[in-house]
């Protein structure tokens, strides 16, 4: 073996005209080292060779048959404008192949607000389906028989009125409360990392979870009490390892804050479930689910559980938004069937595809039958599920797979020494190295070293417009406020009163199971937002406080001829103006990803702009009076969430208003090209699609600055 | 022109005016200069006196100023106050950019009729932003706000830059502050009028003990101001624990201040500082510019180890 190694070496070295083979290795931004060679020899070093599937420490997969008996199942996440719709988008695409549902919610609901509430103008309806109330529930779920179906709710923020209200409808549709399966995502604590979809202060979030826990343990044995999240750290940047040691080091705190409610521990792991990214890298991608499964079934030995299941880490999977371009779309197809092909060989046991539109707006029919059909087509046509996975034994694979663990556990360990997770996410800690990842990678795009086709090389000169769907959101909002005032009127007042007073004196004393009595709220027609203020009335609502990290971004540019360029403009523009060209990031709505805006605050002040960053959630009104108070010379509104149209209107007339005309907006993130007159009739003055390099932005946003001549 | 209109909105309290004489006050350019001279004229002969406080606040970064400065702003807002914080963010040494806010963004008190925040970049600290801090104060004052706070970062030479512009200096302290202690704090403690020991909410123990430590640091260390015994509290800004007792304190050093005309001095004192310290940057690039010859030639026989550094210092002074 030594020898024919050597002789490999040999052949290497002539074939690449070098004295050494330095230049074949790859080192990834995990900091793994890749050998462009695997043999038998780094099998030897492994702990864990020749393992089975079904068996510890599963990094084969959690079940002995895996696809050979059952594939996985095809779970597309979908959701949008009134229940009504949502509900005849759900029973189209259950005909059409789909298997599970999994439940988008608007970002009014994430947050606990009622579609009345004044914050949520501009986010009701949009970017998923509006629910108020049971009766909303009841409408999503009419003709779909609950004791059949399993579905999927991703709701962190206001699990408790939201799952109140499932279960409700399911029981006056007449199914058992211990017959509904499904999943709840439950899982706030990389809510504080990323997302930002919480709405009380970590304390009082925990002990939601932990009442779901219980809730779920005694009274729903086949509902995933927790989907254990990694793919909205992936999504705002985090690489495979973090994405992986964070999320594990979070399932164990969950663990331990279920253990302390009194539950042993093969009451509740069995119903933990994961939520992986799956991007590009395709074997860091298969060999991250293979790892997630390996350091579970580890980590969970200390707490001694007896059945096998507790350790066993289940995972739905969802290929990633990131990877996906506005630029030359049709792209996407291919990117997303790359990713589902690492998420199924890495043994996922459910999956979302996106469609290939997603990056601009919501998927249209076409391309929601497109993104289905990806995994169709894998199951049904390539054969992919004959075998138990496949990439078993390979030497490289599973050399990866020990190397991701490695580094996971060392990132793990360090959180421990924090004093856990939660205590880490006070400290910031998590979300730093998810932004320092998330500045790292962005500048590698825009400075060219990591290939995206149709946006660093390989452009297309005219780009083809795109079909997209769009939801008229005052309508929604209109018909939801109409729902929300018959409820009113038609309900016991003095009930609904009582059972919320029942629910702040509970979390007052730290007593009784709080989602227990937020199904007896909502059975009485309270809505989602009195449910979620009965609680935030003793603990308020909570405000994370940002940190950020200049200097990340610039560091991947040294040398960069074009980024000195930019500095020296803005260099110049401080020497004729007096000072430097002065930007407010605004995010506006409900809409808490904050992953562009944080990229494109380190990016500018490290072009040397002074950037204001102005806090989550903001209204129109607040934030032109912040800018205006802050003189600044431009706002740049980060927008995500299909909000733009009423909110950047909105923040114009505001401007105009205060008297401060002169004041640029700016428009960047996720917005279809068919937007773009609109709002620049309204007065924005450019709009940023997705991928647009942070240097580009600013270069176009000094040049508009300077030609206003404001000084 | 541009003086006169600023002045007018400001007068008139217009929110906009008010933050673009800011960025005024604040600009490098030497045209600037002279119109933020000529608006402080205006706003000086007209705008009416007013009692005003002007609150110097400090702090190692994490130590919980912005919450703090929102709870104690909120609080003197609502009690009529008109109340502003004038916040210095640093900028970076390499890029010369900045992200303001981000630790100091205090969103409900920018938000209420009675409040106003405005983040500056701190630039470099040579005629820089914090030295014009004083300037903006007198723009904060002439539109009527009266509880006026200068935040600062506890590093460096920035906490006596704001001490000698304010009227009372408070100092923020963690904790568990450890063994750092002995030494670095003592400067600041002895300029501090106020110490209130942030986050009694997470552990009230070390608070109590810090708090000890500090006041047997005072019985030893000599403080400035005859009369006036630095104050040490304990507190959350989060749970507004403490900071009625605070407020109650600002309000008695305030009445201490006015007793004996001391607060004259004060003020007087402060425009001294003013005075020197804006002297000091004209005079020498006054004095680079007539004797930059003279300059030159000493620097290149210093290089070239003709004179001793004393004897280049004689040629300049001496020199053409």
């Amino acid at each position: 073996m030594d020898n024919s190694y050597q002789e490999w070496k040999k052949l290497a070295k002539k074939e690449i005209r070098q004295e050494e083979l330095d230049s074949l290795f790859w080192d990834t931004p995990e900091g793994i080292r890749i050998k462009p060679l695997y043999t038998a020899q780094d099998l030897s070093e492994l702990t864990y060779t020749d393992t089975m599937p079904g068996l510890f420490p599963y990094i084969r997969g959690p079940r002995a048959t895996m696809y050979v008996n059952k594939p996985w199942t095809i779970r597309q996440y979908a959701g949008f404008s009134t229940a009504e719709e949502s509900n005849v988008f759900y029973k189209k695409n259950l005909e059409m192949g789909q298997k599970g549902l999994s439940v988008a919610f608007d970002l009014a609901t994430h947050r606990g607000y009622d579609s009345d509430h004044e914050r949520v103008m501009g986010d009701v309806g949009k970017a998923g389906v509006a629910i108020d109330s049971v009766e909303d529930m009841k409408i999503l779920f009419s003709g779909i028989p609950l004791d059949k179906m399993s579905v999927s709710m991703t709701m962190n923020g206001a699990v408790l009125p939201v799952l109140a209200a499932f279960i409700v409808a399911a029981e006056e549709q007449g199914v058992a409360v211990e017959q509904l399966s499904g999943t709840i995502q439950n899982d706030v604590l990389k809510e504080f990392m990323v997302r930002n979809t919480y709405i009380y202060p970590p304390q009082t979030s925990m002990r939601i979870v932990g009442d779901i826990i219980a809730y779920t343990a005694k009274n729903m044995p086949r509902f995933n009490s927790i989907s254990i999240s990694g793919y909205h750290m992936y999504e705002a940047g985090a690489d495979s390892v973090h994405e992986l040691a964070f999320t594990i080091a979070d399932g164990l705190e969950y663990v331990k804050e279920a253990l302390s409610r009194g539950l042993a521990v093969d009451d509740f792991a069995p119903r933990l479930s994961f939520f992986f990214a799956i991007g590009m890298n395709f074997y860091m991608e298969i060999a991250k689910l293979r790892a997630a499964r390996l350091l579970w079934a580890e980590m969970m030995a200390q707490f001694e559980p007896k059945n096998p299941q507790s350790s066993m880490l289940r995972t739905h999977c969802q290929t990633s938004g990131w990877s996906l371009t506005e630029q030359d779309p049709y792209n996407n197809l291919i990117r997303t069937t790359v990713e589902a092909m690492a998420a199924v060989l890495g043994g996922t046991q459910s999956l979302h595809t996106n469609a290939m539109d997603e990056a601009i707006a919501l998927p249209s029919e076409n391309s929601s039958r497109w993104a289905r059909n990806t995994q169709i087509i894998l199951q049904e046509e390539a054969q992919i599920c004959r075998v138990v996975d496949p990439f078993g034994g390979s030497y490289f694979m599973e050399s990866l797979t020990h190397s991701l663990a490695h580094e996971a556990r060392k990132v793990i360990l360090e959180m421990q020494n924090l004093g856990g997770m939660a205590k880490a996410i006070e400290l910031g800690i998590p979300k730093m190295c998810i932004e320092k990842c998330a500045a790292e990678r962005q500048a590698r795009i825009d400075s060219g070293k990591d290939t995206i086709v149709g946006v660093n090389r390989y452009q297309v000169d005219k780009e083809d417009e795109i079909e997209t769907l769009e939801v008229d959101n005052s309508r929604v909002r209109e018909q939801q406020i109409q729902r929300l005032q018959a409820i009113r009127k038609s309900r016991s007042e003095a009930d609904v009163k009582e059972a919320l007073n029942a629910i702040t004196q509970a979390v007052k004393d730290n007593q009784g199971n709080l989602l227990d009595l937020a199904v007896k709220a909502m059975r009485l027609r309270a809505t989602v937002g009195e449910v979620s203020e009965a609680i935030a009335l003793v603990c308020g609502r909570y405000e994370a406080k940002n940190n950020l990290i200049s200097g990340v971004y610039a560091k991947g540019f040294l040398g960069d001829q074009e980024f000195m360029d930019i500095k020296q403009s803005v260099c110049d523009f401080n020497q004729i103006h007096g000072r430097n060209p002065r930007i407010y990031i605004a995010k506006m709505g409900q809409d808490g990803h904050d992953r562009g805006a944080k990229i494109v605050a380190t990016g500018f002040s490290d072009l040397g702009f002074d950037v204001d960053i102005g806090p989550l959630f903001q209204t129109p009104e607040e934030v032109a009076q912040m800018a205006l108070e802050a003189d600044v010379h431009a706002i740049g509104v980060s927008s995500l969430a299909a909000g733009h149209k009423t909110l950047v209107p909105r923040l114009i007339e505001c401007l105009n208003a205060l008297g401060a005309s002169e004041i640029l907006v700016f428009v960047g993130g996720v917005i279809p090209r068919s937007d773009y007159e609109f709002l620049r009739q309204k007065g924005v003055a450019s709009i940023f699609g997705p991928g647009t390099p942070v240097i580009q932005c600013a270069k176009e946003v000094l040049k508009l600055i300077e030609a206003k001549g404001k000084d | 022109m541009l003086a006169q209109e600023l002045a007018l909105g400001i007068l008139s309290q217009n929110r906009r005016s008010l933050a673009r004489a800011i960025t005024l006050v604040e600009s490098s350019l030497p045209k600037h200069r002279q119109a933020a001279t000529e608006l402080i004229r205006i706003l000086k002969s007209q705008a009416s006196p007013r009692e005003t406080l002007r609150i110097g606040v400090s702090g190692v970064p994490g130590v919980g100023k912005s919450t703090f400065l929102e709870t104690v702003g909120l609080a003197m807002a609502n009690a009529n106050h008109k109340v502003c914080v004038l916040a210095v963010d640093p900028s970076s040494q390499i890029s010369g950019g900045s992200i303001l806010g981000d630790k100091t963004r205090m969103q409900k008190l920018s938000l209420h009729p009675n409040g106003f925040v405005r983040p500056s970049p701190a630039r470099d600290t040579l005629g820089g932003t914090a030295l014009r801090s004083r300037e903006v104060i007198s723009l904060c004052e002439a539109f009527g706000f009266d509880r006026i706070f200068v935040e600062t970062v506890g590093v460096g030479q920035s906490e006596t830059t704001v001490y000698s512009m304010v009227d009372v200096f408070l100092v923020l302290l963690l904790p568990n502050a450890g063994d750092d202690l002995q030494g670095i704090k003592k400067g600041i403690m002895e300029l501090a009028d106020f110490i209130f020991v942030n986050k009694s909410d997470l552990d009230p123990h070390a608070c109590n003990r810090m708090a000890k430590y500090c006041e047997s640091v005072y019985e030893l260390i000599h403080t400035p101001r005859e009369g006036w015994k630095p104050r040490v509290m304990t507190g959350s800004s989060l749970s507004s624990e403490g900071v009625d007792e605070l407020l109650r304190g600002l309000m008695q050093f305030e009445q201490f201040l006015l007793q004996n005309s001391y607060k004259e001095t004060v003020r007087r004192t402060q425009k001294q500082d003013a005075f020197l310290q804006e002297l000091k940057i004209v005079a020498w690039d006054q004095f680079l510019k007539t004797k930059n010859n003279v300059i030159n030639k000493a620097s290149s026989s210093l290089i070239e180890d003709k004179i001793s550094v004393a004897d280049a210092l004689w040629q300049v002074i001496e020199g053409e």
